[in-house]
């Protein structure tokens, strides 16, 4: 064995640094990545250009053709459409359903990225869920898992797959092909959700279902958290002395007192306003409608001498589910919204719709929310008319339940889209054109056919995921050319001693996990697999299955919230991380047990 | 009808001044009773409490919360004692204390050096050297103690309302001015003001409540609806929502109660 190098520890020590950086976050993974890019070449551990050369790889272009892919479908309204049908497929038993959508988006996940399948997906399950009043924690959850693994079903699926020739070029190892490791991907889609359903009811929250009925707004319950918590709208009529010797009592001042919404308020002769300003004053004798819970509308009505009616007696048309209503919207990945608080944002005054509470991990804010920074996968309830609703809606950036009718889709592009994509897969099955090379194409066939302009592709194109990528490889390439890779496997497998091939694929299955759950999966795909090919290399196993291995096991990423899948579905599911570790663990072992197995079948390892 | 914090300097007259003011006006006077309270309500020794609030945290102490868990009782008890109003306070910090309650009126009283040496030989029958040093050694204690704490020098006249140096000025035109003064009408009791004291007082107990455990929380309390900020991204565990619950049933005045984690506690946060 090699003698450690001052090279290999000056390597050690940065790898040692990203995995510190990755963990304590404080700076954005994309920036732990740039600064690898950066500081390696300073410290003349690559040369300038194999810092840089991330940028221009296969893996790098290829993940940016299929965002710029993904996005074309999804202008299309293709798969929104794709829902009807399945469900119609699925017919109205509840575990039919969940495995006729996953399916579905495992599929559709193995063409994009997973986090824009399980985004595009959302909306869709919400309503299937009100439908079908099946509670949205046992959908969600199984059609999440089922959107990750779906990456696996082609080498494009997600991020660690498409760098993984990339990675194994160094070591002249034969590359895999777009279709290897689908016969792995769909027995691991398989097996996911037979977990759920067969297991379902015991690793999956027992939730109520959301039933909200079509009619009188009144009635309409709306769940937040716990069943105590239910919030619904009130008529109050305010005394003919309501203003006298007090100070002027403003709409936000029961906001913040009483913690109720004031979503409808009349304004002397008898002008009705929906949504009113915080600013907008309350006067005497008149009718306003608030929505919040029944002890904060009781203690109100008794401090501030409100008369408080049985029912919607002035606002029973305005506030009618045909003309308003709350809807419940995720902050979707990449929203303009995320990082700023609902104060900066200012939907009442922008949209004219009032935020009414914020939803995130296990709690329900409801007091001074207009202070919260929200972020993606936050559910945040809001109040207004349907009209404006939309207009919200088309600004993008939230995941609304509504049907989106409006959005501007491109139905009629929807041959074309699918027939670019069609040609992408022909050209590397068929004629075996180099990945990065096809799916450009596909990407500028979309184009040019105004599937969508270039400026929404430039828009589409996650230069987060883009620059983790790029970044990270220059680390790999220097973990191989310094021959720390080689040092770490030699020390690794001299302390394990000697194993079978079977016995070491499990171990680094297992490594690979633990990675993934602490760093981004495409840096421990990054970190492992030069250092796996060199272990597998010096066992005499076969290294191409080291490298698959991580780069499969790297989408094992079930057991706690860290993934953008689950992060995304873990609000509006109203899971707590304890759910995730219940139902994460099962399917984490399962998946180990069925890659390893399928690899030893398809391979003969 | 206001709350009156006097803080003095070490050897100042500000006592006197304290005693003269509650006397002219009716108004109760608190110093050493707020220890007693915090002392005999959270089971810690007086000697404990008037050391968190008079000596700066040593290099240790800064890690070891202790002075914050004293310091949150000590508040506690004090907001306690204001509360029903009518109230002159001459114990330590008392404007750093009651920050937030806009009624109070708060003024600072100082002497001159000489003169504060003086009274020191006199009581203690020790040379003027050795007064000197005591009286600064205080004077840097106490303002080692409000910088780690609060950030802010006790020195700074703009933390007061009034700040009367007893020199040229006497006794009693300093009583005269602190009366006048507290007739002004921001000083007056108004039912805002009035609620503003009891959110306090609601804030005060659930930090009282929590500070031992969890040193770094802040809590606001707007017209009893009741926000927990914790800096922490997710630190919400099953011992802290136990632990919430048994305050929410045993706090009188709590309508509403959240936690807000991963937000940073606003500044008027207790």
């Amino acid at each position: 064995m090699e003698p450690l190098t001052l090279e290999m520890i000056m390597v050690m020590a940065m790898i040692g640094l990203a995995i510190f950086l990755f963990i304590v976050e404080w700076v954005r993974v994309d920036v732990v990545a740039i600064l690898m890019m950066v500081t390696l070449p300073l410290l003349h551990l690559v040369t300038p250009k194999e810092a840089f050369i991330g940028l221009s790889s296969n893996a790098v272009v290829s993940i940016i053709a299929v965002i710029i892919i993904g996005a074309g479908l999804d202008r299309t309204g293709m798969i929104n459409k794709l829902v009807a049908p399945v469900l119609r497929i699925a017919g109205e038993s509840s575990s039919r359903i969940i495995i006729a959508i996953s399916v579905t988006v495992a599929i559709i996940s193995s063409f994009m990225q997973n986090i824009g399948a399980a985004a595009l997906f959302l909306p869709a399950i919400q309503r299937v869920s009100k439908m079908r009043k099946i509670p949205l924690g046992r959908l969600l959850m199984p059609i999440g898992f089922s959107a990750i693994l779906g990456g696996t079903i082609t080498l494009v699926g997600c991020s660690p797959l498409i760098l993984l020739n990339d990675l194994l070029a160094p070591f002249n190892l034969e590359p895999f092909g777009l279709f290897d490791v689908t016969p792995i991907g769909l027995t691991l889609v398989a097996s996911g959700i037979l977990c759920f359903v067969l297991l379902g009811r015991f690793i999956l929250p027992q939730g109520e279902s959301k039933d909200i009925p079509e009619g009188d707004f009144a009635e309409a319950p709306e769940k937040t958290g716990s069943d105590t918590d239910q919030t619904e709208f009130y008529e109050l009529k305010t005394p003919d002395d309501f203003t006298d010797y007090r100070d002027p009592v403003l709409v936000e001042d029961l906001r913040r007192r009483y913690l109720l919404n004031v979503v409808a308020i009349t304004e002397p002769p008898d002008f009705k306003i929906i949504s009113p300003m915080p600013g907008m004053e309350v006067r005497s004798g008149i009718d306003l409608a608030v929505c919040g819970q029944k002890k904060d509308v009781l203690r109100m009505a008794a401090d501030e001498g409100m008369k408080l009616k049985e029912d919607l007696e002035t606002y029973k048309d305005s506030l009618s589910s045909q003309t308003s209503g709350t809807v419940e919207v995720v902050v979707a990945p990449r929203s303009p919204f995320a990082g700023k608080s609902l104060n900066e944002i200012d939907f009442q005054d922008r949209f004219h719709v009032t935020p009414l509470s914020v939803y995130r991990q296990e709690e329900t804010y409801r007091a001074k929310i207009d202070d919260i920074v929200i972020h993606v996968g936050d559910v945040v309830s809001l109040y207004g008319t349907w009209k404006r609703l939309k207009t919200l809606q088309n600004e993008g950036g939230l995941l609304f339940s509504l049907p989106s009718d409006m959005e501007e889709m491109r139905p009629e592009k929807a041959l074309w889209a699918g027939l670019w994509l069609a040609t992408a897969l022909v050209m590397i099955m068929g004629f075996k054109i180099q990945l990065s090379v096809s799916l450009m194409t596909g990407a500028l066939g979309m184009i040019l056919t105004r599937v969508l302009t270039i400026d929404e592709a430039y828009q589409s194109v996650d230069w987060r995921t883009i620059f983790l990528l790029a970044g990270l490889i220059p680390l790999g390439i220097a973990t191989e050319n310094t021959g720390a890779a080689a040092w770490i496997a030699h020390t690794v497998l001299n302390i394990i001693g000697d194993v079978s091939p079977l016995a070491l694929l499990t171990v680094i299955g297992i490594m690979s996990t633990m990675f993934t759950l602490v760093i981004s999966n495409v840096g421990a795909t990054v970190l492992l697999v030069p250092l796996v090919v060199n272990m597998a290399i010096a066992a005499h196993t076969d290294p191409r299955m080291a490298a698959l291995v991580v780069g499969l096991a790297t989408s094992n990423s079930f057991m706690l919230p860290t993934h953008q899948v689950n992060a995304l579905y873990m609000g509006p599911g109203h899971y707590r991380t304890v759910d995730f570790i219940k139902a994460g663990a099962l399917v984490s072992v399962v998946f180990l047990v069925v890659m390893i197995a399928m690899i030893s079948l398809v391979y003969g390892v | 009808m206001s709350i009156i914090t006097i803080s003095r300097g070490s050897y100042s007259m500000g006592k006197t001044v304290a005693e003269k003011v509650a006397e002219r006006l009716h108004y109760d006077i608190i110093s050493r009773e707020v220890l007693l309270d915090a002392s005999s309500r959270f089971n810690v020794s007086e000697i404990k409490l008037k050391k968190a609030i008079h000596d700066a945290p040593g290099i240790l102490e800064r890690y070891s919360h202790n002075k914050q868990s004293y310091i949150a009782y000590i508040r506690s008890a004090l907001v306690e004692r204001i509360i029903n109003d009518n109230v002159v306070y001459h114990g330590l910090a008392g404007h750093l204390l009651l920050k937030g309650i806009p009624h109070v009126l708060k003024v600072r009283v100082n002497s001159d050096l000489e003169r504060r040496i003086a009274i020191v030989m006199e009581r203690d029958r020790i040379p003027a050297q050795e007064a000197r040093a005591l009286i600064l050694e205080d004077d840097k204690q106490r303002r080692k103690w409000t910088h780690s704490l609060y950030g802010q020098d006790p020195w700074d006249t703009s933390l007061y309302d009034i700040s009367i140096c007893i020199d040229k000025l006497t006794i009693e035109n300093a009583v005269d001015f602190i009366c006048l003064a507290v007739e002004s009408k921001e000083f007056r009791l108004t039912e805002k003001n009035k609620q503003k004291a009891k959110d306090m007082a609601v804030a005060c107990r659930i930090k009282a409540a929590l500070v031992d455990e969890y040193p770094n929380i802040g809590v606001t309390c707007e017209y009893g609806n009741v926000l927990i900020y914790m800096k922490g991204k997710d630190q919400m565990t099953g011992k802290l929502t136990k632990k919430l619950n048994h305050i929410r049933e045993n706090t009188n005045g709590i309508h509403h109660l959240e936690t807000h984690a991963g937000i940073e506690p606003p500044p008027e946060a207790v």
